[in-house]
């Protein structure tokens, strides 16, 4: 049909417009926040593990344990604002 | 590396300082009546945290242990093995009203660093509670 020729013509048209375009910024300043979490983390159960087992300074437990604490409410709390952001699009009537 | 996390670390070399200000204090005590024990005193130094994203941070290590070098105590007691002619012998140096003191200012000191640490998590949680509804 000439209608649908057009539309599926201008559909493919308008496409580019739409579609994801990646930002070099943002990925890289991501990936490095998370690698910064994942060590964080990685230093409380380090710290964890040496104090179960007797070695470790209770000052450094307590100190590892509280920086993993507000790292992980953090990324939590941003996961929540997220996850809301992406369920009022989804409430959007179309 | 954010200045909360910064100033936690901090407050955790303060603490660690007091600590082994305490221990040292606990040395003293313990060796009170031992013949020629000189009290031990322990130094705090500066130290400049780098790396931390947030400019460099001066943190507090305990400095080298040093030995009261004041004259010991001469107890007057004949029948001690360590004993001389005039019946003496070298105490220790170890004045137990000083070291209480040492104790408390150590304790003080510990409690205010506690209270920052404690004052810095609820900083933290109370901007992030700032998120939640």
């Amino acid at each position: 049909m000439e209608l649908g020729s057009i539309v599926s013509r201008h559909y493919a048209d308008t496409r580019p417009a739409t579609a994801a375009q990646p930002q070099s910024g943002d990925g890289g300043m991501l990936s490095g926040a998370a690698a910064d979490f994942a060590a964080t983390l990685q230093r409380g159960e380090d710290a964890a593990m040496s104090a179960m087992t007797g070695s470790g300074d209770p000052h450094a437990l307590v100190q590892a344990l509280a920086q993993t604490e507000l790292a992980v409410e953090t990324v939590v709390t941003l996961r929540n604002k997220v996850v809301e952001a992406y369920q009022e699009i989804l409430r959007m009537p179309v | 590396m954010s200045d909360f996390n910064t100033a936690m670390t901090v407050a955790t070399s303060g603490m660690r300082a007091q600590a082994a200000r305490l221990r040292v204090v606990s040395e003293n005590i313990a060796n009170t009546d031992t013949p020629g024990y000189h009290r031990k005193t322990l130094g705090f130094e500066a130290e400049m945290a780098r790396g931390t994203g947030t400019g460099p941070a001066s943190l507090v290590v305990a400095g080298p242990v040093r030995l009261d070098q004041s004259l010991l105590d001469s107890v007057y007691d004949p029948s001690h093995p360590m004993a001389d002619d005039t019946g003496h012998y070298d105490g220790s140096n170890v004045d137990l009203l000083v070291e209480i003191a040492d104790a408390r200012e150590a304790s003080r000191s510990y409690e205010a660093n506690l209270k920052v640490f404690d004052q810095i998590r609820q900083m933290s949680s109370a901007l992030l509670d700032l998120l939640r509804k």
